[in-house]
């Protein structure tokens, strides 16, 4: 009677600890969908898209994705150096990272240039998302412009829509543009450092 | 007397091999391994610019991540891109910092060669000012770990990040040493 309740309890307790541990498994690797990516520079001009340094989907807290290169230019439109993209992935939150150097581009007919361009996105379960921006050197048509480290910046530039730090909140994270300039026309959109988090 | 010299021979070499050991058991991978990023500029030692983007860490038992590196001291400037990662370290006595290692190639107006190189990168918070960023090459390039600033002294700009540490990934096992990872390229 002892040994059949034993193995009674043990059997009970195994199961309990099989459908513990397979629910905590799927809670924090299974359960929970993580998005990731980034890239220095994603350029639509007249509906073609080119992106430089993407750093591709995050799919799994085991695969960190990332890309770098030393120099890159879209013909007509920019240039850059030192371009950065990276996305990482835990159990329970995600990080992205686009950065470059030595922007320099011209949208509308306005140069635009910058030193340093990096931007952040940080996504953690069940806290939301937050987001990071850095530019250095931030010069719109020949007048400096400086960051004010408040979220969606907007810049008044005839012909042109020019946001600075633009952060996107979704309900599982967050997307964060460093600079992102558009044509009022719509022709051209030119996203600058663009790193994106959910969990 | 003979015993005096002994210990006076003796003492020297211990120490000796006590230091030598501590040297080379300074930096070593952590585990569970973790990630660094950033990309930023700091001024050289010629007043010019240095711009660079990289990220480094471990994954699938291997050493991860990518560097590049722009020295605008030469015309055109002289441009280091990583071709294989070959260490990731951390040192006790700069928590925030952490080395990345690797083989890879410099093109422009330095020539192009092959290289071995050493990158630290040193994360003291935001917005990113304190950060530090330094480059040693095998043929004696070196750039001397620096602020990236303001308010640094050295000027510069742009942001890097340690992130924690993540048991999904993992480096190689067991771990290299010091030597194996970055040959005899110290610190930058």
């Amino acid at each position: 009677m002892f040994n059949t309740a034993s193995n009674y309890y043990w059997k009970v307790t195994g199961v309990a600890v099989a459908l513990a541990s397979l629910a905590a498994w799927s809670g924090t690797s299974q359960g929970q969908t993580l998005t990731g990516q980034a890239s220095a520079v994603t350029a639509v001009v007249l509906g073609n898209v080119t992106s430089l340094a993407d750093s591709g989907t995050l799919v799994d807290p085991s695969e960190p994705v990332g890309t770098g290169t030393g120099t890159a230019s879209i013909p007509g439109l920019l240039s850059a150096e030192g371009l950065n993209a990276v996305t990482m992935g835990w159990t329970d939150q995600v990080a992205s990272e686009a950065s470059l150097g030595n922007l320099s581009m011209t949208v509308g007919g306005i140069g635009i240039s910058a030193t340093q361009v990096v931007s952040r996105a940080l996504a953690v379960s069940g806290a939301g998302g937050s987001g990071l921006t850095n530019i250095d050197g931030l010069i719109i048509g020949g007048v400096p412009v400086s960051l004010s480290g408040a979220p969606n910046q907007t810049v008044s530039v005839l012909g042109l829509s020019v946001i600075l730090n633009e952060q996107i909140q979704s309900a599982s994270g967050i997307v964060v543009n460093a600079l992102h300039v558009r044509t009022l026309d719509g022709a051209t959109d030119v996203v600058v450092g663009s790193a994106k988090a959910g969990i | 007397m003979r015993r005096t010299i002994y210990m006076l021979v003796a003492a020297p070499l211990v120490l000796a091999g006590v230091l030598a050991a501590g040297s080379a058991n300074a930096h070593f991978v952590p585990a569970p391994c973790d990630f660094i990023t950033g990309g930023g500029w700091v001024i050289g030692d010629t007043g010019n610019f240095v711009n660079f983007g990289a990220h480094g860490g471990c994954k699938h038992g291997e050493f991860w991540g990518h560097v590049n590196v722009l020295d605008h001291a030469y015309n055109p400037p002289a441009h280091l891109r990583s071709t294989n990662i070959t260490g990731y370290l951390m040192d006790p006595a700069f928590p925030n910092a952490r080395d990345i290692c690797g083989e890879g190639v410099v093109d422009g107006g330095a020539g192009s060669f092959p290289v071995r190189f050493r990158v630290r990168m040193e994360d003291n918070g935001e917005p990113g000012g304190l950060d530090k960023f330094g480059l040693r090459l095998d043929n004696g390039y070196d750039l001397s770990t620096r602020e990236l600033g303001p308010p640094g002294q050295t000027g510069g700009g742009g942001n890097i990040q340690l992130h924690k540490e993540n048991p999904s990934t993992t480096g190689p096992n067991p771990a290299p040493t010091e030597a194996d990872m970055c040959g005899t390229l110290p610190t930058p």
